[in-house]
């Protein structure tokens, strides 16, 4: 499916609460709500005209002043197309269920998003450390403005 | 009679054979610093030039230095690569688990002091002389297995300095060599 295939196609299911992003990308840009999240991603998974099987990139990113954000990437390898997922999560307590019941590779993913953003994924089946030391206390690194014991800043120049 | 000549001995002939008198430190030093066996163990790119000089083409066995796969083997640990802090518990550990003596080269910009990694990250460890002594530091990014080399014959030089009676006390820190 094109990009606008697939938009029209979601704005039908989701309405008000998923918003198309327009930009110059061959990939469909969708942003939804943390409310219905959870559904269309079962959907995306399961739809036969969809068919995204394989999630390949989920991460966070921090924007200091208002929020944080979920982009997940995935792709399908029947159908041959790709799509962009966002969602927008709270400033002060990010938070959202966890996708790792719908693509195995969520799980891994998610728990990297968690230690190093400190979002939390509701029903997580494994909420240990991946990448960080089990005994790191030192705070979410990938946060805008983290400091840590041995952190030095570029200095200005 | 090229090799005799450098060897400070006294030889004498007597009829059945040959007495050799020369000093303890001069046979082992000379016998230690010429099969260091290394322990197979990268932890990055360097790791790659190491291996590299390792192979036939610069050729780390005409040195003696042969690779061993276990710490209890092994009488020097490159530690070629970005040593991050998880990894640093590790590195310590597989030191300790190597024999006295043992010697340590520091290989590459990241395990002298952070190198890239140093501003701006939190997981790397700013040079592992933090964590295990280190006999010789190698920078670059990544060193040439020339630098390499020349690292491994200044730590040579270095141990046939040592002193047998060096080993009973316990051993020094070990000196800055910068190559
Ligand atoms: S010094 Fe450079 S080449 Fe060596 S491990 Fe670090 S980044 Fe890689």
């Amino acid at each position: 499916m094109t990009k606008e295939e697939i938009a029209i196609k979601l704005k039908d299911k989701f309405g008000s609460e998923l918003e198309i992003l327009e930009t110059n990308q061959p990939e469909a840009y969708v942003y939804i709500s943390p409310a219905r999240y959870h559904e269309l991603c079962q959907f995306l998974k399961e739809a036969p005209e969809f068919d995204f099987d394989y999630l390949f990139q989920l991460g966070g990113v921090h924007y200091p002043e208002d929020r944080f954000e979920l982009v997940l990437c995935f792709s399908s390898h029947e159908r041959r197309h790709n799509m962009i997922l966002k969602v927008k999560l709270d400033k002060d307590n990010p938070q959202i269920v966890t996708t790792s019941d719908i693509w195995m590779a969520a799980n891994w993913y998610e728990r990297e998003a968690a230690e190093l953003f400190g979002i939390k994924f509701v029903g997580h089946p494994d909420p240990r450390h991946l990448l960080l030391d089990d005994d790191w206390d030192s705070g979410y690194p990938l946060r805008k403005g983290w400091t840590g014991p041995d952190f030095i800043s570029m200095p200005e120049k | 009679m090229g090799v005799i000549e450098k060897v400070p001995a006294y030889i004498e002939r007597i009829p059945g054979g040959g007495i050799v008198t020369t000093s303890m430190d001069w046979v082992l030093n000379e016998s230690r610093a010429s099969s260091m066996w290394y322990m197979l163990f990268g932890l990055a790119c360097c790791a790659i030039e190491m291996m590299a000089t390792g192979a036939s083409r610069y050729d780390f066995d005409r040195f003696g230095m042969i690779f061993r796969a276990s710490p209890r083997q092994s009488d020097l640990m490159f530690v070629a690569g970005t040593v991050t802090h998880k990894m640093a518990k590790r590195v310590k550990v597989l030191h300790e688990q190597m024999a006295e003596p043992r010697y340590v080269i520091a290989m590459g910009g990241c395990a002298c002091n952070g190198g890239p990694f140093y501003y701006d990250c939190y997981s790397v460890l700013k040079g592992i002389d933090k964590v295990i002594p280190v006999d010789v530091y190698i920078p670059g990014c990544p060193p040439r297995p020339e630098s390499l080399m020349q690292g491994c014959i200044k730590l040579q030089e270095k141990i046939k300095r040592e002193k047998l009676s060096d080993w009973a006390s316990d051993r020094p820190m070990p000196d800055r060599t910068i190559v």
